[in-house]
């Protein structure tokens, strides 16, 4: 795609030579509002602002990921890519999306850069090698990534990290770490970076981000990692519909039994939900079609650092993670075998123990005293 | 017994009198009463990492290890791997399991009560997830039960029940205070208003130390226009059957609150101020009875910054001292009571400042759960203010300000006992000291 002047254009303006009805637009801001947690009561002032808003120009750099980010976001569908992203943002460069290719995509970048200097937003997919490591690694047009990134980066107003390999080092990054893979907030340090982790991420998160700074002017308020707390507030265990089975010890122990079909709480085939922030359980994939503990299989912690070196997808939260020295591993070691146990949670043992409580009187206390 | 079927095993055992004497027995049987699903998922995933101690002022002030909050469910824990687990069962076969004995009851028992205040900080960070502070509770129901309560709070719990309030103060004593406030600010205090919006509760506490409260509340309410009652059939909603672990009591302390707002119809309940009584009534009280409360239940900071958003609340003037601010566990961390109180110090305060720690992070004044009805654990409880204490003199505040009766005597007695000049104000209070004159 050519650049476009992000100038010329409110959004408001785009989006209805798009076709796209009023009806439609407030239908996506109520949405973003909900999506967001904000009172319905501030989706008339999303669609004020979205609407005098000028469209933002947008850099988009892909480094060492596999494109499944970029994958995610072109499934998005309230808004669709079309409707919002091209649309509501000026996606002036992106490797993966634009037909330009060669110098004229080049072009486009440094032209976004020097149209909008300290404006442009910048996202970012996939992990870089870190300033250390040899350049050769992952090149663009010539560029080592780290050189594009700090470049690109300079006159930006704030970076949007996308997905785990760019916030964390993901895959990557993982053990060994072969090319010295490291995340964006590991090497921007004067700019705004807010990390939207996942792997990959959710689409709706990357737009509501996106929403949230051209209706407020700021970013939303960050967690620890510097990830969106509306959307990384509470973990899956929190809002997952199995909760109840946890609560009342009911877990499958294989992914064919009767537990399993029944719809039992997966944490003893290995769930990462009480450890993990993300709103899968809220939102829910592919338009809100289901989402990975809804079709079966445990919470893999995707969105939370060191997914990949965090120990196996089907050892449950017991087990530690393998990297952090002696002390841990041999505490492993007895927190695997006492997990394998916690699979004789005698059910019947705590319903008879609970019928047969003898509840205290006060004159009880008081022959204490 | 051999021949004996279960069924009839079991029947014969119920004829048998009642044993009328907490013993190891029961409170074994109690302990496994409390290991459900969480209970087991928590122990079994249990990494060892030690984070929880960190996030404890018990063991952080002491340098203890013993008051590691893990540690501290060892009782629980061992019930649960010897009677519910495979491993534990099969140790048990070669009688290599740890039992749980009276003598483990009486050394846990410090660690269960004196050394901690279930303020939640230590549930908060654990990397898996544990809810120590909730299994703490849970412990505490086999403690009592096997007779290893402390004495503070086994009177105070005798004295909620037959008195009404843990201080074993009547209501004569309350009429006095209300004599009082009558006669200072000239205005009526409402008892036994049938149909008023809310129906306000006290705390023991409240009653003696700061009488302030319930005139700052008549002069908020009177200015305000808004209805409320005092009730003489229940006046005071501090719950000690949470404190000590025992859902019997507290399960009668709350009844009685239900059925004073039934007899009185009053929409919406104030908890005291007082933190835990805040998490008895607001979260716990509906799941001890076993049914919904026709009303709803408001610690007072919420209802005032419901009045400050509708604009019924009108202030002048603003303290100009360097103020800092308590968050209260019970409030803040457990129950997320934590922009109300900013909002309303914004109203009247000019120079406040944060404490580093705040909000759902704030470090516990060591008071909370029972520890302050606890004599034994005075040296305790003071050295878990250190960390407090410490907070306070990195902004070094002119004045403290909070709104838990239970913190703020905490925090009177502690910045005393180290010779720090800062006295302690109810936020409540300071609210009603600016409130616009009415003409
Ligand atoms: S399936 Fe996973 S997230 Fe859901 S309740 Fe079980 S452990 Fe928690
Ligand atoms: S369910 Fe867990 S592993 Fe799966 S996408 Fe969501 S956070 Fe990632
Ligand atoms: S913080 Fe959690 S995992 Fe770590 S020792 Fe404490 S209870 Fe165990
Ligand atoms: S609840 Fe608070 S006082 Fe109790 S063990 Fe945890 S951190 Fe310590």
């Amino acid at each position: 795609m050519a650049a476009r002047n992000p100038t010329d254009k409110t959004l408001g303006e785009s989006l209805r030579e798009r076709g796209v009805s009023r009806r439609g637009f407030l239908k996506f801001c109520a949405a973003t509002a909900s999506m967001m947690a904000l009172p319905p009561s501030m989706a008339p002032a999303i669609a004020a602002a979205l609407e005098q808003a000028k469209r933002p120009s947008v850099i988009w750099l892909s480094f060492q990921e596999c494109t499944g980010c970029t994958e995610s976001l072109t499934r998005s569908h309230a808004p669709t890519l079309e409707d919002l992203i091209l649309d509501v943002i000026s996606l002036d460069y992106h490797h993966t999306l634009q037909a330009a290719a060669g110098d004229a995509a080049e072009h486009a970048r440094e032209q976004a850069m020097a149209a909008n200097p300290g404006e442009y937003l910048v996202i970012v997919d996939g992990s870089i090698p870190g300033p250390d490591s040899n350049p050769g690694y992952s090149t663009v047009a010539g560029h080592s990534n780290y050189a594009m990134l700090m470049e690109t980066v300079e006159n930006a107003a704030a970076v949007i990290a996308v997905g785990t390999c760019a916030t964390f080092g993901g895959l990557p990054g993982a053990n060994p770490n072969p090319t010295g893979a490291m995340s964006v907030m590991d090497l921007v340090k004067d700019k705004p970076v807010i990390n939207v982790s996942g792997c990959p991420p959710i689409p709706m998160v990357i737009t509501g981000v996106i929403a949230h700074y051209l209706t407020f002017g700021r970013l939303p308020e960050l967690d620890a990692y510097n990830r969106p707390m509306a959307f990384f507030g509470q973990s899956i265990h929190d809002r997952c519909y199995r909760r109840p089975f946890y609560d009342k010890g009911l877990f499958a122990k294989t992914f064919d039994d009767e537990g399993a079909r029944l719809g039992w709480c997966l944490y003893e085939l290995g769930c990462k939900g009480p450890t993990t922030y993300n709103a899968c359980a809220t939102m829910r994939w592919n338009d809100g079609t289901s989402w990975p503990v809804e079709a079966g299989h445990p919470c893999l912690g995707c969105s939370e650092p060191r997914f990949w070196d965090a120990g196996g997808f089907y050892n449950t939260v017991s087990v530690p993670t393998s990297a952090s020295g002696v002390n841990v591993l041999a505490a492993g070691a007895a927190g695997a075998i006492v997990g394998g146990a916690v699979a004789a949670l005698a059910k019947k043992q705590t319903k008879t123990a609970v019928a047969h409580r003898q509840p205290v009187t006060v004159e009880e206390l008081e022959a204490k005293l | 017994m051999s021949e004996l079927t279960l069924e009839q095993g079991r029947a014969q055992s119920q004829d048998a009198p009642k044993a009328s004497e907490l013993t190891l027995e029961r409170g074994l049987a109690a302990f496994r009463a409390e290991v459900d699903g969480p209970v087991a998922a928590f122990f079994s995933s249990c990494v060892h990492c030690g984070i929880c101690a960190q996030a404890c002022p018990f063991y952080l002030e002491t340098g203890d290890p013993k008051y590691t909050p893990i540690l501290k469910l060892e009782p629980l824990r061992r019930v649960w791997e010897n009677d519910f687990t495979l491993w534990g069962k099969i140790k048990g076969l070669f009688g290599l399991n740890h039992k749980v004995t009276d003598a483990m009851l009486a050394e846990w028992e410090e660690l269960l009560y004196d050394s901690c205040s279930m303020c939640g900080r230590c549930s908060m960070v654990c990397p898996v997830g544990n809810d120590l502070a909730l299994m703490i509770r849970k412990s505490r129901e086999g403690m009592v039960q096997a007779g290893h309560a402390p004495e503070g709070l086994i009177a105070a719990s005798v004295r909620a029940i037959q008195t009404g309030s843990p201080m074993g103060l009547q209501w004569k004593t309350l009429a006095v205070q209300i004599n009082h406030v009558e006669t200072s600010s000239g205005l009526k205090v409402p008892v036994d208003q049938p149909g008023a919006e809310y129906l306000v509760l006290l705390s023991s506490m409240e009653i003696i130390n700061f009488p302030e409260y319930l005139e700052a509340i008549t002069k908020i309410f009177d200015h305000a226009g808004v209805t409320w009652t005092l009730s003489t059939e229940c006046f005071e909603a501090t719950n000690a059957g949470i404190q000590i672990g025992n859902k019997d009591i507290a399960a009668q302390l709350v009844e009685r609150v239900v059925a004073a707002a039934e007899t009185l119809k009053v929409p919406k309940v104030i908890s005291p101020e007082c933190g835990h009584a805040f998490t008895a009534i607001r979260w716990e009280g509906p799941n001890l009875i076993g049914r919904p409360y026709p009303f709803k239940v408001f610690h007072i900071i919420e209802v005032l910054d419901e009045l400050r958003a509708s604009g019924r609340l009108k202030t002048e003037g603003m303290e100009t001292d360097r103020l800092s601010m308590h968050d209260p566990c019970n409030l803040a961390r457990k129950s997320g009571v934590i922009q109300q109180q900013r909002n309303l110090m914004g109203l009247v305060a000019e120079n406040f400042v944060e404490l580093k720690e705040h909000g759902k992070f704030q470090w516990c004044c060591g008071a909370g759960g029972g520890v302050s009805s606890n004599e034994r654990a005075e040296p305790l409880k003071m050295a878990a203010f250190k960390r407090k204490k410490a907070q306070i003199e990195e902004v070094s505040p002119e004045r403290m300000v909070t709104m838990c009766a239970t913190c703020r005597t905490q925090l009177e007695e502690g910045l005393e006992e180290f010779n720090m000049e800062i006295p302690v104000v109810g936020l409540t209070e300071m609210i009603a000291e600016h409130l616009v004159e009415k003409n």
